[in-house]
């Protein structure tokens, strides 16, 4: 009996040291990445967060560090609320993510379906239609901007299907530049969904659809009950990782149009690059990244809080 | 220059050498460029105490001991002996710019930082800044306090900006003591004095020494003008004779005569595009009075939202009309890339434009020998034509505060910006340097170079140029002005919706800076505008 | 299941037309680095797919041979901007992987670092041109600026999100009964990372790697704001191909992008298995 109990005691203070050696090597496995996540986060917070409060910029003559002598009463923040440029990007980066992230799900999730079983020249097929999320963006940008010229492919091939001479000037008409631009990435990020979305459609069990089929359930049907409900992870996935990319575009459109003709392209990323740039407001500029960070930071607490409730109402 | 040494071409381009490259596949000047050296100065003249040699005529920019670039050798001897020089003086230098002191020009000669480092054992390290980013990466080194560079180039009418910063030292002490003789009315800067203060200077201060002339000027085809059935067919429509235009009102006809789309040929090609286009706007708004139209009145309201500035805009936006389609989204690659395709009748550039373009060894352009210069449209105004042009982007380069040895950099400038070196230096078709100075007009080497048609217009176009904005807040009344532009030419904004936004942005920066500071600068500004009026006709 | 025939006459005009559209921009791209430069400006009827006179040129100018069309040879050729962006990419997905995988492993077996889900999200979340300024602040101070290793530290942290979730799903998955088995053999938790795990997950890792360097070579804003005279990278190098003798060198801007969609297309196809078991962070299995 002693022994069962001594037994049991060495265990559990064998199983104490276990615990407490595992979560030092937690803890030092973890360090590096914490140390990068502060490295980046802290001075860069703290001095945006002094700067915003003034109307430091380079052009003062101060160095950053006097920044306060220059304090001006939350006048950032201020005109920030009112400055009908910045509004616009952001309605403009938000009217981006509302036509490219919808296309290139629906685009990808077509093809995805195309790609469900097996037909002749389906590996080489994959393959090319994989093509355009390798690409660099910004060289994607430097080829968009040849294409959309008057005179260029686009046109061309425009002319050759129309039969009449197409000479549309894409990037000097501020609709049309906005089009070209979101062209531009659904060419380049399409396959990323479609590259998802299929192996959601794969991962779907087999047994089940059969299962419908013999029920007499058409395609239609199987499609909306089985596999879409069984995809809702993956979709989910897929759409939240293009909304954070897309909401941050810069490299291909900048290279096509600076954010032009005027400002009929310029997004957040633009906007704050000319700013940071042209205008050297850098106070206003971290106002600004203050701003985006608290909104996005809530904005990701409200979808994880959904996210978990929703998870908990199913369990 | 005897017939000697004259190289056809053709046998040029087959021996040339891979040593001769350059000089060769630029094929300007055969004249200079001959294998060996028998006929070389590989000695400096009488007299003289430093200079490039091994070509012909390179006495021309060798100096004596009495010269600015003389006393600045001299002087950086003199560092150097007392222990005092840098090892190395570090340039900041937009890539285009940095060929012509790195590649040796004409054949036999040494480069411009192989001469400085052979004469004062300095090592020169320039650093090349992405074309069109000087001012970000200057401000970014100023800001962070990098101190990478020793010396900056950037745009000269930043000069105002870039003071205000404290980045840049002021170079009073060491003008006086150097003495570079800039307004030298020989040698020097166009206009003397007032030349240097309206490039050199900011609130009666040297900051900056000037290392480019980008004043902008107007090119035409002579193929095209000088043909009948094109003259005669012209005549007929308008009722006066094909030539290059004097005013902008013949230049629009003239432009839509020759738009010719379906043939790829398009009228006049001057800018509209964001960042570049709105210099084309000042040629129009500037001559709209008699001798200016200025963009302040004394008191430091903006005169744009007047009629002249409406009806100014009228027209850079109508003039749309015999432009490339993409006009807007133009900048100059692409109209240097039209230009030399052949694709336009006129156009309005930076002054180098016929030395990269009309060049025998550019075998890329159709245009070689069919490139004429004239001086910029004006207008008839009580019985004068007022014609003005504009001083844009134009590299002028300022000295680090953060440089340890300010005084080694400005003997540098001194040295680089002078009469003599500078003629040799720009006359080099391996970068952007343009001629500014006296000297560098009548130097033989720089017409070869930029051909003689075009030096002379060069040099009446500077008479007529008008300074771009140059004050503090430069950059910010820029950027409002080129952005309404630019609205207004896409149809978001009417000619007058631009003019009176722009205004009223022009005022909040104006307020920001504060109005005597503005009102000084706007005086200063004022002063260097030009008076010439040509007689109509 | 048998499809109707008309359902693959339908597949084929439908997976033909987006092939076509995929390739449209690529192949203008290769056909434009083939073109001498007097095919470059072609435009409206002239234009042309396929290259009249094909040639090399191209790509022996930004070597830094001169051709007589482009008359004068580059200052800066592109083998150091291709360097750049190799060192800086490769040791950045270093970081990224190394400290990614780590922390991985630590909060999948030890549930440490409860707080990098989150703080890691955010950091992809949030656009890195609003912290440019206090970056390059730091930057400087730190005399990271124009260095390449300076570059490859901020890719390391800006791809960390992505190196840590890939590998937390892999580990998440890998079954615990082996390390186990090797524990009961009397290896330390360590020993068993190193020589057990780690080997065993060789593949997922390599994929994992891949997909990072694709991120870190694709950026262009970054190494724009950090380098400026040393180590520019090929998209920022790509900006300065123009010349006042032929205006934008099309075709050496084409071949320069030739060779940078090289590596991630190797890349790409040697990962798409596994690209996407990791992007979809282990919601597949489920």
């Amino acid at each position: 009996m002693t022994s069962f109990a001594e037994t049991e005691a060495t265990l559990a203070i064998a199983a104490d040291d276990a615990d407490r050696a595992d979560r030092r090597l937690g803890l030092y496995l973890t360090l590096p990445a914490q140390i990068l996540v502060l490295f980046i986060a802290v001075f860069p917070l703290l001095m945006q967060l002094y700067i915003s409060l003034t109307s430091w910029s380079p052009l003062s003559g101060r160095g950053w560090w006097d920044a306060w002598t220059l304090w001006n009463n939350f006048a950032n923040y201020l005109n920030l609320a009112v400055d009908a440029r910045w509004w616009s990007a952001l309605l403009r980066t938000l009217l981006v993510m509302a036509i490219c992230v919808p296309a290139e799900f629906l685009l990808g999730l077509a093809l995805a379906i195309l790609f469900m079983d097996n037909f002749r020249g389906k590996r080489v097929f994959y393959s090319i239609l994989l093509m355009p999320m390798m690409v660099v963006p910004a060289v994607a940008g430097y080829m968009f901007f040849m294409l959309f010229q008057s005179g260029g492919p686009v046109n061309n091939i425009a002319s050759a299907i129309s039969g009449h001479n197409v000479a549309i000037a894409w990037l000097s008409n501020p609709s049309l530049a906005f089009i070209a631009v979101a062209v531009a990435d659904i060419w380049q990020w399409t396959p990323l969904m479609f590259l998802i979305l299929l192996a959601g459609l794969l991962g779907v069990p087999d047994d089940q659809l059969k299962a419908a089929t013999l029920l007499g359930a058409n395609w239609w049907q199987r499609f909306v009950t089985i596999m879409l409900p069984r995809m809702r992870a993956i979709i989910v996935i897929a759409l939240a990782i293009r909304l954070i990319e897309n909401f941050k575009i810069f490299d291909t459109l900048y290279i096509m149009t600076a954010g032009g003709p005027g400002t009929a392209t310029e997004t957040i990323s633009v906007f704050i690059y000319k700013l940071t740039t042209n205008d050297l407001s850098w106070g206003y500029v971290a106002a600004i990244a203050l701003v985006v960070l608290i909104s996005l930071s809530v904005a990701l607490g409200i979808a994880i809080a959904r996210q978990t409730k929703r998870r908990e109402a199913a369990s | 220059m005897t017939k000697d040494h004259r190289v056809s071409r053709r046998t040029f381009l087959s021996t040339a050498g891979s040593g001769a490259l350059l000089a060769a596949t630029i094929g300007i000047a055969p004249q200079f460029i001959r294998p060996g050296r028998a006929f070389a100065a590989d000695a400096l003249a009488p007299g003289m105490i430093g200079g490039p040699t091994g070509f012909e005529g390179a006495e021309r920019y060798q100096y004596g001991p009495d010269t600015p670039e003389g006393r600045a050798i001299e002087a950086l001897k003199e560092l150097k002996g007392a222990g005092k020089a840098p090892d190395k003086i570090v340039l900041g230098l937009s890539d285009g710019s940095i060929g012509q002191l790195t590649q040796p020009f004409p054949a036999g000669a040494p480069s411009i930082k192989e001469l400085f480092e052979k004469e004062t054992g300095i090592a020169l390290d320039i650093v090349p800044m992405p074309n069109g980013q000087e001012f970000t990466k200057t401000m970014q080194d100023i800001s962070t306090n990098a101190g990478q560079f020793d010396i900056y180039a950037v745009e000269w009418n930043r000069l105002g900006d870039l003071a205000e910063t404290g980045g840049i030292v002021k170079m009073d002490d060491f003008v006086a003591a150097h003495k570079p003789e800039w307004d030298d009315p020989e040698r020097g800067y166009v206009n003397g004095a007032k030349g240097v203060s309206l490039l050199n200077q900011y609130r009666g201060s040297t900051y900056g020494v000037c290392l480019d002339g980008d004043f902008q000027t107007w090119n035409y085809r002579t193929d095209l003008f000088g043909d009948a059935n094109e003259k005669k067919a012209f005549a007929d429509k308008f009722g006066y004779e094909l030539a290059p235009p004097r005013t902008f009102k013949q230049l629009d006809e003239i432009s839509t005569f020759f738009f010719r789309p379906d043939q790829n040929m398009l009228g006049s090609t001057d800018l509209r595009t964001q960042g570049w286009g709105y210099t084309n706007w000042y040629q129009r708004f500037t001559s709209m009075a008699s001798p200016n139209q200025f963009l302040f009145a004394d008191d430091g309201t903006p005169l744009i939202t007047s009629d002249a500035g409406v009806a100014a805009t009228q027209e850079y936006i109508d003039s749309l009309k015999y432009k490339s389609p993409d006009a807007i989204s133009w900048s100059w690659p692409e109209q240097y890339g039209n230009f030399g395709q052949g694709g336009a009748a006129m156009t309005c550039a930076f002054s180098n434009l016929p030395k990269f373009l009309d060049n025998a060894g550019n075998t890329g352009s159709v245009i070689t020998g069919k490139v004429g210069s004239f001086l910029p449209p004006g207008r008839e105004i009580d019985g004068g034509l007022v014609r003005r042009t504009v001083l844009w982007f134009n590299l002028s380069a300022s000295i680090s505060a953060q440089s340890k040895n300010p005084e080694a950099a400005y003997l540098l400038l001194q040295w680089l910006g002078s009469s003599r070196i500078y003629s040799w230096m720009t006359a080099n078709p391996g970068g952007y340097f343009d001629p500014f100075q006296l000297s560098n007009f009548a130097d033989p080497l720089v017409r070869q170079t930029y051909h003689d048609y075009h030096m002379d217009v060069v040099r009446e176009s500077v008479a007529r140029t008008v300074p771009s904005i140059n004050f503090a807040g430069a950059t910010a009344f820029h950027s409002a002005l080129d952005e309404n532009l630019v609205a207004s030419l896409t149809g978001a904004k009417t000619a007058q919706q631009a003019m009176a936004d722009t205004a009223a942005s022009w005022k909040q920066t104006f307020d920001k800076i504060g109005s005597e500071k503005m009102l000084e600068a706007i005086k200063t500004n004022k002063a260097a505008w030009p008076t010439v009026v040509d007689p109509i006709g | 299941m048998r499809r109707p025939i008309a359902f693959e006459v339908f597949r084929y005009a439908a997976i033909a037309l987006a092939v076509a559209i995929t390739l449209v921009p690529i192949a203008w791209m290769t056909s434009m680095a083939f073109k001498p430069t007097a095919e470059w400006q072609a435009t409206g009827a002239n234009l042309t797919w396929w290259p009249k006179s094909p040639t090399l040129d191209n790509f022996r100018f930004i070597f830094g041979q001169s051709s007589t069309a482009l008359i004068v040879a580059l200052e800066r050729t592109a083998a150091k901007p291709i360097l750049s962006s190799l060192l800086s990419a490769g040791f950045g997905t270093l970081i990224a992987m190394g400290a990614g995988t780590a922390a991985a492993y630590g909060l999948s077996r030890f549930k440490a670092g409860g707080n990098l889900p989150l703080a890691l999200l955010q950091l992809r979340l949030f656009p890195p041109m609003a912290v440019m300024i206090p970056v390059m602040v730091m930057w400087t101070f730190l005399k990271l600026n124009d260095t390449w290793f300076g570059l490859a530290l901020i890719y390391g942290i800006v791809t960390l999100p992505f190196a840590f979730w890939l590998m937390k799903t892999f580990f998440d998955d890998f079954p615990r009964e082996i390390e186990e088995a090797a524990l009961v053999e009397g290896c330390s938790r360590f020993r068993v990372f190193l020589k057990v795990t780690l080997p065993m997950m060789a593949a997922p890792l390599a994929s994992s790697a891949l997909f990072v360097f694709i991120l870190n070579w694709s950026d262009y804003l970054i190494a724009l704001l950090l380098t400026n005279r040393e180590w520019a990278t090929i998209p920022v190098y790509m900006a300065s191909l123009s010349s006042s003798m032929t205006g934008q060198l099309y075709g050496a801007k084409a071949a320069l992008g030739l060779i940078a969609a090289v590596p991630p297309v190797i890349a790409g196809i040697a990962i798409q298995r596994h690209l996407v078991r990791g992007l979809t962070f282990g919601a597949l299995k489920q």
